[in-house]
């Protein structure tokens, strides 16, 4: 109401001007809002048939959440990665590298791993997630000692572990593929209401986590200070070094998160082409979403948003019969743009 | 060649930086140009060199009116300007530096890499200097890149040349091959003007003279007419008188005590003890080394030799965290570099340091966050709009009480000020020495950094004077003056006070 009167005080043009210029994600929103609009003019809206064209909407909403909650969550670890300066390049690969041991762990053939020890049923499950989680961890740990202490700039340290992780998996997954058990396809496959909204749930639920951690811990703040003057940081007694680590320890885990999701959702996994070009679409995402790839700026609610315009603009460019080709270029039009349209820094 | 300049004056805004400064060089002489920080003696030289333009008065080359509206021209009328953080591309070689921005084409449009080289070795020869015109600048020390940097200005013909500080960061022997090449210089009839702090220096290599102060020219002339005791006298000026705040104060227990504190580059062999209550100076001059000394006690340098002890304990400090725990807190120099975190908040940049002591299962306690500094605001009197909006748009003193509100939250045992004051007007400086000795008041260990002495004598009980990474002497009551101060950060020793003509 308050905004309303203000709106009615100043005008409507000045108003938004002051709201694109005060607030980053102003500009991040209405970009989301007109690609809606537009999505929902595609799919042929007649308000005869309100109730038939809704579903269809809703349906397709939902399609477009669920394929990108993979990288919806991986662009939120990749948040605070570029926020703390860095960047990881590594995502794609260790998804693989967690989907295959997972997968090794849940085998319900002859090669399965806890089934030779005997267990079986959800144990199984709770054991293989948790061990997917703890090796992403891993992961992200090598590669923030490798930043921190092997003062190795992320984008190296990330590029090698990138070709590491996928290779090896790759060398020792030749056997083809696992089976995975029916039980634990039900992470990502159970339906609530006639529909398959788990990856949806856990994608907001990570979201609505790390918006807190990002705001509300001092972790979150610590992370923001080290990308923003990392002297400054460091001088304040941050320790800037545990605070990096942490961060590509998160990212891990959330790629872990993604896997194990991943997994459940598809039941198998190409170990060449799974989870490539993750990296791109997760900085994307970021980068749409208000994250200044310098470091310092950048928030999880800009990153959902963000990753919500790349994923209806797909959706748009394919009800409109764009051919697959030319969507790439899209992407790549969206992400300058975005960042052409966002608040510069000024100068001073 | 001969340069003057007649009756110079320059403002910036209301402020009167140059006030009918006259100053000459001739061909073949080296011409000293010192005076203190702020003295305008970079603003005479940037006239000179074609980055500012003076509001009146004259310049004559030879006799004959010039006038500069970029480097470039001050460039091509043959004087060169060697600024003291040097202009050399690491990267290249030393030949490829001797022509970078103007290099020698083949007719095919390629680079005449042999032209460039055997030009570059003829003015090596000319100057009897011997090194290979291919060595990488990276692989060069400091002098050597200075002399380099002498030679690329050579190389454009430059007839006069302007040196600011080019011995801050070099070692005694380094400083002698500069000299050597300078008298050299000297006898193929170049003119050099050498702006300094070292008043020794300047009495081995200067021919002549000219001390500014406050913008005007105070006075000038041979070098060999004078002494280093007169030469700091000029500078300073009168004894000013400085209001000191003196206040009743008796040694209460020892908080801080170093004892042969020594790194590997800037400091050496450093001993000395703060208590309680007690506002201890620190000051010297362009590479003395201070900064370093607290920052590696504050743990964010590296490794030292030396003990330190903290209320009597030996401690070995290796991090900043560590530091901050055994109650050191620590404003930095260069408040936009080091202080401020220029895209978080006012808020969060006066709680950064805290922050994890306001954590309550896991998360932020905002209404502790905002007691917190809420009291700051109040005690230090930070004038701001909103908390939640960027720390950039305070002021300069406003920005720096807030990054004094970081620390002050944490409540430390001593509290090290690295140029407090740096960049904030002369009211919120007034106010952040009231607030310095309000801490000292109430028992908090002071160290104040400063070149500014002015401020030291103000502000502390005792200084300790530094010059080349080790304390010369420590200063206090009587000897607390700006005479003595500026005597031991040019290098004099503190027996020298009172006696000494050289």
């Amino acid at each position: 109401m308050k905004e309303t009167a203000a709106i009615k005080r100043e005008g409507f043009l000045s108003w938004f001007r002051r709201m694109w210029t005060t607030y980053p994600l102003f500009s991040t929103a209405i970009a989301l809002l007109v690609m809606v609009v537009l999505q929902t003019l595609a799919l042929g809206f007649e308000f005869d048939s309100f109730g038939a064209w809704f579903s269809t909407w809703l349906r397709n909403w939902i399609n477009i959440l669920r394929n990108n909650a993979s990288v919806g969550i991986i662009a939120l670890g990749m948040t605070f990665v570029i926020v703390s300066g860095g960047i990881d390049l590594s995502v794609g690969s260790s998804l693989v590298a967690v989907g295959a041991i997972v997968m090794m762990l849940i085998d319900s053939g002859p090669r399965g791993f806890l089934y030779s020890m005997g267990i079986s049923g959800p144990a199984v499950y709770v054991l293989a997630v948790l061990v997917g989680v703890l090796a992403g961890w891993l992961f992200g740990e090598l590669n923030g000692v490798l930043v921190t202490s092997g003062k190795i700039p992320p984008f190296i340290v990330t590029l090698g572990t990138m070709k590491i992780f996928r290779s090896v998996t790759q060398q020792y997954m030749q056997g083809g593929s696992p089976s995975v058990p029916s039980g634990f396809l039900e992470i990502a496959n159970v339906s609530i209401g006639g529909q398959m909204l788990m990856p949806i749930v856990y994608w907001l639920l990570i979201s609505a986590v790390l918006h807190i951690v990002s705001q509300r811990t001092a972790f979150g703040r610590h992370v923001v200070a080290v990308g923003s003057n990392e002297r400054a940081a460091k001088l304040s007694g941050i320790p800037v070094n545990r605070v990096k680590r942490r961060v590509y320890a998160l990212m891990g885990m959330l790629v872990a998160l993604s896997a194990v999701l991943q997994v459940s959702r598809i039941g198998s996994m190409d170990y060449a082409n799974a989870g490539s070009g993750y990296e791109m679409d997760a900085i994307a995402a970021a980068i749409v979403g208000g994250t200044n790839m310098a470091g310092g700026r950048g928030s999880i609610l800009g990153t959902v948003l963000g990753m919500l315009i790349i994923s209806v603009m797909n959706n748009l460019l394919n009800l409109m019969g764009v051919p697959p080709f030319l969507r790439e270029a899209c992407k790549g039009i969206i992400v300058i743009g975005a960042v052409l349209l966002q608040k510069k820094e000024s100068t001073s | 060649m001969t340069l003057e300049m007649q009756e110079i004056c320059k403002s910036f805004g209301v402020v009167r930086v140059l006030k009918n400064v006259d100053f000459s060089v001739r061909g073949g002489e080296i011409c000293a140009l010192i005076g203190e920080n702020g003295a305008g003696k970079s603003t005479l030289m940037n006239l000179l060199g074609g980055v500012l333009q003076p509001d009146s008065g004259r310049m004559l080359l030879d006799g004959n009116p010039v006038s500069f509206r970029n480097p470039a021209e001050s460039l091509s009328a043959g004087i060169a300007f060697i600024h003291q953080e040097l202009n050399l591309i690491n990267d290249l070689t030393i030949y490829e530096n001797m022509f970078i921005g103007r290099e020698l084409k083949k007719k095919n449009g390629l680079l005449d890499a042999d032209a460039m080289r055997r030009q570059t070795q003829e003015i090596f020869d000319k100057m009897d200097f011997h090194l290979n015109p291919m060595t990488m600048v990276r692989d060069l020390d400091a002098s050597y890149k200075q002399i380099v940097e002498i030679f690329r200005a050579l190389m454009m013909n430059a007839s006069i040349i302007i040196m600011d500080e080019p011995t801050v960061s070099l070692t005694d022997s380094e400083v002698e091959r500069v000299f050597d090449m300078m008298r050299t210089l000297g006898q193929h009839g170049v003119g050099i003007v050498f702006i300094s702090h070292k008043l020794k220096e300047v009495m081995t290599i200067c021919d002549r003279f000219t001390v500014l102060r406050d913008g005007v020219m105070v006075k000038d002339g041979l070098i060999s007419e004078t002494s280093t005791d007169d030469l700091a006298h000029h500078m300073v000026g009168h004894e000013l008188h400085i209001e000191t705040v003196r206040r009743d104060y008796e040694k209460e227990r020892e908080i801080l005590r170093v004892e042969n504190l020594s790194d590997e580059t800037a400091f050496r062999g450093v001993s000395f003890a703060v208590h309680a209550g007690e506002v201890l100076g620190v000051t010297g001059l362009l590479g003395d080394g201070r900064s370093e000394l607290f920052q590696t006690i504050f743990g964010v340098r590296g490794n030292y030799e030396g003990q330190i002890y903290v209320e009597g304990e030996p401690v070995h400090i290796s991090s900043a965290m560590q530091s901050r725990r055994l109650g050191i807190g620590y404003v930095p120099r260069n408040r936009k570099e080091n202080g401020i975190l220029k895209d978080m908040s006012i808020l969060e940049n006066g709680s950064i340091v805290t922050l994890p002591e306001y954590q309550r299962r896991g998360l932020i306690d905002r209404v502790r966050q905002n007691l917190d500094f809420d009291r700051q605001i109040e005690q230090l009197h930070i004038k701001l709009g909103k908390k939640s909006d960027l720390i950039t748009s305070l002021s300069g003193g406003n920005q720096q009480k807030v990054v004094l509100a970081k620390w002050l939250n944490a409540n430390p045992k001593i509290l090290v000020l690295d140029n407090p004051t740096q960049g904030v007007d002369v009211g919120a400086k007034e106010e952040i020495y009231n607030i310095i000795l309000k801490l000292a008041g109430a028992g908090v260990a002071i160290v104040v950094l400063s070149s500014e002495v002015q401020e030291i004598i103000r502000l502390c009980d005792r200084a300790l004077v530094m010059y080349h990474g080790q304390v010369l002497g420590e200063v206090s009551g009587d000897t607390m003056n700006e005479h003595d101060i500026m005597r031991l950060a040019t290098g004099g020793t503190s027996a020298e006070i009172g006696g000494e003509n050289e």
